[in-house]
């Protein structure tokens, strides 16, 4: 194999941290130009041209995320989600073009106004190796629940 | 279930205060479940959420789960989900196709039009048993207006038109950019929960004052491009998304709106002309069609004015390209539905903006909705405060007008909200002008009863 299977693992949890630790610049750096941060919603596979979902975010609409988080003003997060995830059951794909295909699950304890959620799901990395790194193309995170209600994931997933 | 003891909602529902008691109370929460949505009209859902036949989705009229479902013949029944023997739910998937229900206790089958069609072991049974008694129950009364279909528990009342009076015209709005056939409700839901009361949600819909506040994040992520395409030459350094121009109004039963005078599809841009959207070459596209069907100046109203923002009481909302409802569980716990529509006839990149601007506000993971259910948990949490228990109404009272049977006032008054309470009290001590038994059931004595 091309790549280092390590340092995707190293990637993941990078990420894992930045989104727990609510490092928005950071973790937006992590993103390619043409990303895909998509969170379906009724069900894993839609079709997002007729379907909405949960986030469905390119790069422009990603800084605008990460622009309102830092506003001070986004109230469903202030104060903050305290959380912590688990990222586990990683599978590595090489695709043609030389990016990779990381699915992996993840287990998010995240605790707000003294109630503490649990979310879970899978999630599909793919990334394009860049220098010692990479850059992150499109995430996908199913949801397990995905198809019931949800109080609030303004948080980052 | 009809509480034991009664409710001093005179006292407790003023022209320009409520008690905080009425978001928090169980005790009125039964009340409100008994009067308000299991004897009166409810929305229950859209003709296009099942288009073919055997097409169904699980609702609830109240706290009953109902299954609405297209029959083989074509019809939309509203069909209670409990099995006639001993009680099971037929129906366990929020949406699907079917032929049939089948119980999986003991396995009795019901056609999609409720009728029971196969009961194992029927020979155990005499001769009294009538297997046409025994249909899946019926909503007693089911109405469909442009394709929203209500239904009422129960058996007597005023009719929908009565019940649905001016705010007819809303949703005439809603579906006006096209035919009634025409709205395509396929796309998926957001579904959302919040620990606090539905009455808050109700109220929120129609503030035209909160918008600069609550939704200050959105406003200044707006002022960056949030817009999928956005056209450079079109931004705007003012915030006036929410601006304070548009009228707040009283239609009467507990009807309310809010005239944004602005457009549906560049709802985030407050220029008055018609043409945003239209940079975009799909804008164009879409311009062109409704100037095709309707003629220039109609079309360039239709944008300008974009949808309608109304509540229907007691738990539809309508907001742009989005239907709302409202889904009380318990006086501390809601759950909402949106439903975000696609017309037929618009190219397929014109529905996939519609799609991507409703994200961006709405679903659990937007820059809009969440900021608002985080404030209804804040006031949950600020009804513990027993001194001084009341929620101000008054904005606007001493300034709005009457006009054509309806109240009017400025953006940011409390019309809206008013008009909702003045409705809510009045079922709650009269009834719906739904009669109680089945003498009361003559047209005339019930309409004269709503007065
Ligand atoms: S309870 Fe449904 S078949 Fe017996
Ligand atoms: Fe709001």
């Amino acid at each position: 194999m091309a790549f280092d299977r390590q340092q995707v693992e190293q990637f993941l949890y990078h990420e894992a941290d930045l989104m727990d630790e609510h490092r928005y610049d950071e973790w937006l750096a992590l993103w390619a130009d043409d990303a895909l941060y998509w969170v379906p919603t009724g069900r894993d596979d839609i079709n997002p041209a007729r379907e909405i979902s949960l986030i469905y975010d390119d790069h422009v609409r990603l800084q605008v995320r990460i622009a309102r988080l830092k506003s001070g003003f986004a109230h469903a997060q202030e104060p903050k989600s305290r959380m912590r995830r688990l990222v586990s059951n990683i599978l590595l794909t090489e695709e043609a073009n030389g990016e990779i295909t990381a699915s992996s699950n993840f287990l998010l304890a995240e605790l707000r106004r003294g109630k503490q959620d649990i979310f879970a799901g899978r999630t599909i990395h793919r990334l394009r190796p860049q220098n010692d790194s990479f850059k992150l193309v499109s995430k996908k995170v199913l949801l397990v629940n995905n198809n019931e209600p949800i109080d609030n994931l303004t948080f980052l997933i | 279930m009809k509480p034991q003891h009664d409710l001093d909602y005179e006292a407790l529902v003023k022209e320009d205060r409520v008690h905080i008691s009425l978001y928090t109370d169980p005790t009125v929460f039964s009340d409100e479940m008994d009067k308000i949505f299991h004897r009166g009209w409810v929305y229950v859902g859209h003709q296009g959420e099942v288009p073919q036949p055997g097409d169904f989705r699980l609702k609830r009229i109240g706290l009953q789960p109902v299954i609405m479902v297209r029959d083989q013949a074509g019809t939309v029944q509203l069909l209670l989900n409990r099995c006639r023997h001993r009680g099971a739910t037929v129906c366990q998937e929020k949406q699907g196709n079917t032929r049939s229900f089948r119980c999986m206790y003991h396995g009795w089958t019901y056609q999609t039009d409720g009728a029971l069609s196969g009961v194992p072991g029927m020979d155990a049974y005499g001769d009294e048993f009538q297997r046409e008694d025994l249909s899946l129950a019926k909503v007693p009364r089911v109405a469909s207006y442009r394709g929203f279909i209500f239904g009422s528990l129960s058996p007597a009342g005023i009719t929908l038109e009565e019940h649905l009076g001016r705010a007819a015209a809303e949703l005439d709005l809603f579906v006006g950019l096209s035919e009634a056939e025409d709205v395509e409700v396929v796309s998926g839901t957001h579904q959302y929960s919040y620990q606090a009361n539905w009455k808050l949600a109700a109220e929120n819909s129609m503030d035209g004052y909160h918008p600069m506040i609550t939704h200050a994040s959105f406003g200044q992520a707006l002022m960056d491009k949030i817009q999928n395409s956005p056209s450079p030459e079109q931004r705007r350094e003012d915030r006036d998304f929410a601006s304070f121009r548009g009228a707040t109004i009283d239609m009467g039963n507990g009807h309310v709106m809010l005239d944004y005078k602005m457009r549906i599809y560049d709802s985030l841009n407050g220029d008055p002309t018609p043409a945003v959207r239209a940079m975009t070459p799909e804008g164009q596209a879409h311009l062109e069609e409704l100037t095709r069907r309707f003629g220039h100046q109609r079309a360039a109203n239709m944008l300008r004015e974009g949808g309608t923002h109304t509540f229907i009481f007691p738990n539809l909302i309508l907001i742009g390209i989005q239907m709302r409802v409202l889904q009380p569980l318990r006086a501390d716990y809601t759950e909402v539905c949106l439903y975000p529509t696609l017309l037929k006839w618009l190219a397929p990149e014109v529905n996939t903006i519609r799609l991507r601007s409703h994200e961006a506000f709405f679903g659990s993971a937007s820059f809009g909705g969440p900021d608002d259910s985080e404030i209804f948990e804040r006031i949950q949490d600020g009804c513990a405060v027993q001194l001084e228990p009341w929620q101000l109404l008054s904005r606007g009272l001493h300034r709005q007008r009457h006009e054509n049977g309806m109240i009017l006032g400025e953006m940011a008054d409390e019309v809206t909200q008013r008009g909702i309470w003045r409705q809510w009290k009045k079922v709650m001590t009269q009834g719906t002008g739904v009669a109680r038994t089945t003498r009361q059931r003559t047209g005339n004595g019930v309409a004269r009863k709503r007065g």
